[in-house]
């Protein structure tokens, strides 16, 4: 007899996280609905948005092209599957490039303040990066005191976000033969605004209705945060907050304390959460937690504020994106501090359900059941006193507290600098690790995570794969933190690694996967990247690299994955973009670009077969310079 | 005479057949307006979720004979000759569910309803928009869909023209044929990802 069961579909694997599946069942219990219940009260998606085939950027319509060719195949205004897939992915790829950019615009506002003297608790903590930025922006540094330097490389930062440049400044670090092509292709971003908004104009009714010329913006905006608002976002917060160096940290729920206050920082910029940092160390209110009970103030991250922090101080994650509703339900999050980008709407009502206080503090970013304490960078330090005395004060209205786990080792803090440092001041010992073959080549893998991928079996896969291949793997955002859970990122973890890896990173006493830092910071690889192609006389697409993100979701991530491969980086990415509406530029992504950028995008979900694709791409880059290449 | 007809490899999922059915069945027949009816109207007409997160407008079959119509105790199912329509009078029906026990489609509701007396929870399916039929339109679901899932013609001509795919595909040295590349691209995408995620 056929059961109801046999109709029922397999039940689908959420996470590959332990804490993850114990919180997930308490949820359940709690009857408290996450993101992955949302995600299949969506389904089934819609076809038309998928593909990219529906248009709402003017009120003739909103339309939508049949992609079987019978209902219409054209919009209101004429514009075909070409042209409507190509206008949607260029406002994605402006959405992504001006989030970014405008988090860079913050840093770069602080900045200016601290140079005119209205610090408020801000200050310059790394002196010679200053200098060093401030001499590739033309500031001349000499006899001037910090704070001046810091007034004129805002200044001249400010004129990079503007329309008075021809080129954007930081291009300078990127190998000549990538600027040549750049210039060659007409796609150097001039102003890291201007490419946004001009994106938004050219996909405006009526302007650029030629596909390909849209797509060649998208590049030029796409390298207009790359190497332009999230490089000078990671630059300037190393001025501001200092430069990352190692640093052994904790992950997963179990980072939690049971008898202290946990405040957990979410968000992306660290202009609030390094104030909020600052004064949890304050004895006053360390004093005044004790008188209510708690034993001390634990500070932990989730997303990239988190990242932020960990690679600089070493502060402790307690999940990635997918875990941010998790992690309140263990009931021991007294409050959580938000600023901007990927937290969830619904976190709120996740928070009222286990007595957590949720604190916004953008003026730009605003929640429902949210208390708001707007940060600026006047008022930073007294609002982020303000805001821990009344994480404080909710200590005592605990109820249940489960914390599933105990918290995994893990090492984050890898600059560029800081790896650097660690191969002796050059990055040829890395270079002759790789002309040897010990490490076949490296691979940057990003991005985040995103319910149609079971939670971090994507990154972890594929991380496993390749460094158990002697691919070094470096790593940003969720990754990141999916990697440090799965137990990658202590010195022993070489243990996971092929000899030749195991070999160097054992001499050197890293890890295999080095944590790079949160999204913005995926402008390091870059900066990485062109150091070993400059050491070598190289572009970077001649390099045996590549870049993966398997589990990404959003307009940033889609920005990124542009950057990289218009920088020469073969990029697969795990969920398809919204692009099969036009095979002509599904074909113009994945194979075409090669011929005009050097690399192309690849889409591969399961990360065993994006395996094989970075293999087989590092070995045959490997075999074009000279150096011996292994069958994939 | 014309039906409806479901071409289920067409279904792109976007669910716009749900919103023209529910308007087509509000009072106002505008989208905005019938938002803010009471009882807002509901669509009878019900996108499922396919084993690869692929779209199904599943709608009543309006049977011959059908189960719903035989089952039901106070008579309130009947047919309609001239669309070959079954349907429901909510007047008669007394919200007992013996209909959606042996309708082997799951295509009834139970909720309040605009032509229903005020307050009472009726039994709600598909009426084939009978009313525009009337006036000489085709049903809401098929007129908003643009991907030809849905389509209202003879059921002779709709035979044939299946008919005459599949002789296509069976041409000697025939080319195999793909509706469309970029969807079965997509799909096969969404198929590894759901493969990826149930291991």
């Amino acid at each position: 007899m056929m059961g109801v069961n046999d109709m029922t579909p397999k039940r689908e694997r959420k996470t590959i996280t332990e804490d993850g599946l114990l919180l997930l069942d308490k949820m359940e219990k709690d009857r408290v609905t996450t993101v992955w219940d949302r995600f299949q009260d969506q389904l089934p998606n819609c076809g038309y948005c998928e593909m990219g085939l529906s248009c709402r950027n003017c009120v003739m319509g909103p339309c939508r092209v049949d992609p079987f060719g019978e209902g219409p195949q054209v919009g209101v205004c004429g514009a075909d599957a070409n042209i409507i897939v190509a206008r949607n992915l260029g406002r994605m790829i402006a959405a992504g490039a001006a989030s970014h950019s405008d988090h860079g615009r913050d840093l770069v506002d602080v900045l200016a303040q601290v140079g005119e003297g209205n610090n408020a608790g801000y200050q310059i903590r790394d002196p010679n990066k200053l200098k060093q930025v401030a001499g590739e922006f033309g500031v001349d540094v000499g006899g001037k005191d910090d704070l001046t330097i810091a007034s004129e490389l805002a200044y001249q930062m400010q004129e990079d976000y503007g329309m008075r440049r021809k080129s954007l400044t930081l291009l300078a670090r990127a190998p000549e033969k990538r600027r040549e092509l750049w210039m060659s292709l007409g796609v150097v971003p001039r102003g890291i605004d201007r490419e946004t908004s001009e994106m938004m104009h050219r996909t405006h009714m009526g302007v650029d209705n030629d596909w390909k010329s849209l797509l060649l913006h998208g590049i030029r905006n796409a390298l207009s945060d790359g190497w332009g608002g999230s490089m000078i976002a990671s630059d300037v917060s190393d001025i501001l907050f200092g430069t990352p160096t190692p640093h052994p940290t904790k992950v997963n729920a179990g980072v939690l304390e049971e008898d202290q206050v946990n405040i957990v920082v979410h968000g992306h910029n660290p202009v609030v959460s390094e104030m909020v940092l600052h004064a949890c160390h304050s004895p006053d209110l360390l004093a005044r937690a004790e008188e209510n009970g708690a034993t001390g103030i634990n500070l932990v991250g989730v997303c990239c504020t988190g990242n932020e922090l960990l690679m600089r101080h070493g502060i402790a994650m307690a999940g990635n994106h997918l875990s941010t509703e998790l992690i309140l339900a263990t009931g021991a999050v007294d409050m959580m501090i938000v600023d901007y980008q990927c937290i969830m709407p619904s976190i709120s009502s996740v928070a009222a359900c286990y007595n957590t206080k949720m604190i916004s503090t953008s003026d730009k970013a605003k929640f429902p059941g949210m208390d708001h304490r707007e940060f600026h960078p006047h008022n930073a330090e007294k609002m982020a006193v303000q805001v821990v005395t009344e994480a404080i004060e909710n200590f005592v209205n605990r109820k249940e507290v489960f914390i599933p786990t105990t918290a995994t080792d893990a090492v984050g803090g890898f600059s560029v600098e800081a790896v650097l440092g660690a191969l002796g001041g050059t990055p040829e010992p890395l270079l002759e690790a790789i002309k040897t073959g010990k490490i076949r080549g490296a691979a940057g893998i990003v991005g985040c995570n995103n319910p149609r991928i079971q939670q971090d079996y994507g990154h972890v896969t594929l991380t496993q794969r390749l460094i158990e291949n002697d691919i070094l793997v470096v790593d940003t955002g969720c990754v990141s933190v999916a990697n440090a859970k799965a137990g990658f990122k202590v010195a022993d973890a070489i243990s996971f690694a092929g000899p030749g890896l195991k070999e160097i990173c054992g001499a050197l006493g890293i890890p295999p996967v080095l944590h790079f830092g949160s999204c913005v910071d995926n402008v390091r690889i870059l900066v990485l990247a062109s150091a070993l192609a400059n050491a070598l006389d190289v572009d970077i697409s001649d390099l045996p690299i590549a870049g993966a993100a398997p589990e990404w979701y959003s307009e940033k991530a889609a920005t990124i994955g542009v950057y990289f491969v218009a920088s020469g980086v073969y990029t697969v990415l795990g969920p398809m973009p919204p692009i099969t509406g036009s095979m002509d530029i599904v074909k113009l992504l994945t194979e075409d670009l090669e011929s005009v950028v050097g690399a192309t995008f690849a889409v591969e979900p399961d990360p065993e077969n994006a395996a094989i694709l970075i293999r087989k791409r590092i070995e045959s880059k490997r075999a074009a310079l000279g150096l011996d290449a292994r069958d994939g | 005479m014309k039906e409806v007809v479901v071409h289920p490899e067409r279904c792109v999922g976007c669910m716009q057949c749900m919103i023209a059915c529910a308007t087509a069945h509000s009072k106002a027949k505008s989208l905005f307006a019938a938002t803010l009816e009471s009882p807002l109207p509901k669509p009878r007409v019900h996108v499922g979720v396919g084993q690869y997160d692929e779209g199904f407008p599943n709608r009543c079959r309006h049977c011959d004979p059908a189960p719903c119509l035989l089952a039901c105790l106070p008579g309130a199912i009947s047919r309609d000759l001239s669309t070959n329509t079954v349907l429901i009078d909510p007047d008669r029906c007394i919200n007992c569910a013996t209909c959606a026990m042996v309708c082997p489609f799951g295509v009834l509701r139970y909720h309040e309803e605009g032509s229903a007396p005020p307050g009472k929870t009726v039994a709600v399916k598909c009426d084939n928009c009978i009313g525009r039929q009337e006036a000489g339109l085709a049903p809401a679901c098929v007129e908003v869909c643009k991907s030809g899932a849905l389509t209202f013609e003879e059921l002779s001509e709709a035979m044939r023209r299946k008919t005459n795919e599949i002789s296509r595909t069976v041409s000697v040295a025939a080319e195999p044929q793909d509706l469309s590349p970029g969807f079965s691209l997509l799909n096969t995408m969404k198929k590894s990802l759901i493969q990826v995620r149930t291991g």
